[in-house]
């Protein structure tokens, strides 16, 4: 079977066409998806615990609803919560499952905001070793 | 290739699925160097000592240095607390929801209202510190001693902080570790060269040699003086806590407990306590608590460095502003994120962000309450911002000596297991709490006396600091009442727990995303 593909998910416009490219390709590999949720939150002032676990149940909502939506286009799929900044996260998964390839999203933002508010895309093609593939949000 | 299509099929809602969670290889390796940087940021030992060292030294004269080991003791205490709630559940995260479950929900509420007040306050002064020295960083005296001009970029330094946070923009833990050391070698340096001054008969015209009395707190005649600076001196410890929870998450951790939250308090306690030892005998106290400019420590930096070193004090100051601002708008945001889940307050305050992943709505809220209260309280008088940090520091000892004696409370059938158990949850908490009690009560008194705050003013024969904690407590009364006769019931119908018994010999419970990697 082929590697699977490895997708950045938070239910943004973004994210929804970078899982639609992938599940499209995957379709085609006959891989499997991986749904790839990453939250992270500054330990400073303490007081983490439910935050976490407030991301988690957001996270958890969206990897369910992306994994739906790939199983009915007939793709095997599953999600994971990873507690890491989103792009070192993502590299992760990657490793863990010998990914073929990282897909995320892009907002198709200014450089500066961008860079201001911290693309995860732009970190992550610095960070990984595998192909990422960025497909911009319509 | 079609990505509408995309839009289509996320859009509907999932049946099963299958989810794991996988803890990042980092998550759980936060390093010891990390740890202690956490601790010693969340205090901002830079600012704590801008904003407090003239109302310390008001307070006890000479006797500071004595005054900053003491306030030290019951915030250790309740370190203790902190530790062991955190520990008893790892689904409990916050002051809040530590004591609601130890002592109901109506005390909760009010503990975590506590919370949101004291960060609300602390904000507005730290606006105030980051305008004022923001301008002497750049030489602009008269702006500087414009209060418009100080209030305006004070204003824009909150909406810049919680726009950061709701971005949720972090620096490296390397440029903080950077930050800090710059920080701490600066008050280091500081403190050094005006010592060397003072022997050198180079320091002010009020100049003293330090004594060992400035260290003992015996030598303080004055009760009220003791009580008012340990009030004030509890603030500049705020924070600390935030390395004894973190530490759980360190490496290690089991091997080497809390050797990380020993250091960063060796380095807050000793630079505080050498810092204004140092500050006193280069300036003398009278010339220290006479200051009204608001910024003594700037002005001292100028003196004992010199231009333009004296830039070096401000630049730490203003540095430790912005992680200050960070410590607080973040766990007022997450209190009042608790408090919604919880059922206790609005649920759109625990709303978070789809894309930057923050409780924006939270944090927004913050944002604006605090340049609200900072905008208003510098409309009446400006000297009542400076009236505010005692109040704030009846929030903090409130709130502290609450856990503390939730703890002893949620431990309760633990105490008598075991010697440790009796220290650690028993005495320690405890004591902690009622020296916070101690404080507060007799703050409360003294505070009460107009002639006791900064501006001597009075309102309704009382000092404006106590008006302004007092009033905001009942004022959380008020709003605790409007939340439950508009018929949330439900949180307030929680039932006290205690803890699971051997709980205290249990290794502690690792965090809750523990799940392996399918």
């Amino acid at each position: 079977m082929a590697r699977p593909l490895v997708v950045g998910y938070d239910g943004t416009p973004g994210a929804q066409a970078a899982a639609a490219e992938a599940v499209a390709l995957a379709s085609e590999l006959g891989a499997e998806v991986i749904f790839a949720f990453a939250y992270w939150t500054n330990p400073q002032g303490g007081e983490v615990t439910d935050m976490l676990a407030a991301l988690r149940e957001l996270g958890e909502g969206h990897l369910r609803e992306a994994q739906a939506a790939a199983e009915s286009a007939g793709v095997t799929a599953h999600g994971e919560l990873v507690h890491e900044a989103p792009s070192v996260g993502l590299v992760d998964i990657a490793d863990r499952h010998d990914a073929r390839m990282i897909v995320v999203g892009s907002y198709g933002e200014p450089p500066l905001k961008g860079a201001l508010v911290g693309s995860t895309a732009h970190k992550l093609v610095h960070l990984s070793e595998r192909p990422v593939l960025v497909v911009r949000a319509r | 290739m079609d990505n509408r299509r995309g839009a289509v099929w996320f859009g509907a809602m999932g049946t099963s699925a299958r989810v794991v969670e996988s803890k990042g290889l980092k998550a759980d390796a936060l390093g010891f160097v990390s740890s202690v940087v956490i601790g010693v940021a969340s205090t901002a030992p830079g600012y704590s000592l801008a904003a407090v060292l003239t109302l310390v030294v008001a307070a006890v004269g000479v006797q500071a240095p004595a005054v900053l080991i003491l306030a030290f003791l019951p915030m250790l205490f309740i370190a203790a607390s902190y530790y062991y709630m955190n520990r008893a559940d790892p689904d409990c995260g916050t002051t809040f929801s530590w004591v609601t479950r130890a002592m109901g929900p109506w005390t909760g509420w009010i503990a975590g209202w506590a919370i949101i007040v004291a960060d609300v306050i602390v904000m507005a002064n730290l606006a105030q510190i980051a305008g004022l020295y923001g301008f002497l960083l750049v030489g602009w005296q008269s702006a500087a001693d414009s209060t418009l001009a100080v209030t305006l970029v004070g204003v824009v330094w909150i909406v810049v902080m919680t726009a950061i946070c709701v971005y949720g923009i972090e620096l490296s833990a390397r440029t903080q570790v950077g930050l800090l050391g710059a920080e701490v070698l600066t008050l280091a340096l500081f403190a050094v060269v005006a010592l060397i001054k003072v022997y050198t008969g180079d320091a002010l015209a009020g100049s003293i040699h330090p004594d060992i009395g400035w260290f003992s707190p015996f030598a303080i005649d004055s009760l009220n003086g003791l009580t008012t600076g340990l009030l004030v001196a509890v603030f500049i410890y705020w924070g600390w806590d935030s390395t004894v929870t973190v530490n759980e998450e360190t490496k290690d951790s089991g091997t080497t407990p809390g050797r990380a939250a020993v250091v960063s308090t060796f380095i807050l306690v000793g630079i505080y306590v050498v810092v204004a030892a140092a500050a006193v005998a280069f300036a003398g106290a009278e010339a220290i608590a006479k200051d009204d400019s608001g910024d003594a420590l700037g002005l001292l930096g100028k003196e004992v460095l010199g231009t333009p070193w004296d830039k070096l004090v401000i630049i730490a100051v203003l540095t430790s502003a912005a992680a200050s601002t960070q410590t607080t708008i973040l766990p007022t945001a997450r209190t009042s994120l608790s408090m919604a889940r919880a059922g206790a307050m609005p649920a759109s305050l625990g709303h978070i962000h789809p894309r930057f992943l923050t409780p924006h709505v939270s944090t927004l809220l913050m944002g604006g309450f605090s340049i609200v209260w900072y905008v208003g309280l510098t409309l009446v008088s400006e000297n009542i911002l400076f009236d505010s940090i005692a109040a704030l520091g009846l929030m903090i000892a409130f709130y502290y000596g609450l856990t503390g004696f939730a703890c002893t409370w949620y431990y309760r059938h633990e105490l008598v297991k075991s010697v440790k158990g009796f220290v650690y949850v028993g005495v320690a908490p405890t004591l902690g709490g009622l020296i916070l009690t101690y404080v507060l009560v007799k703050s409360c008194i003294d505070l009460s006396k107009p002639a006791n705050s900064e501006s001597g003013s009075s309102w309704f024969g009382v000092g404006p600091p106590l008006i302004i904690g007092v009033g905001m407590m009942l004022f959380g009364v008020v709003l605790m009442f409007i939340w439950y006769s508009q018929g949330h019931r439900d949180f307030f119908r929680r039932r006290l727990e205690v803890a699971d018994p051997g709980s205290l010999d249990a290794p502690p419970p690792m965090p809750a995303p523990s799940a392996g990697v399918a």
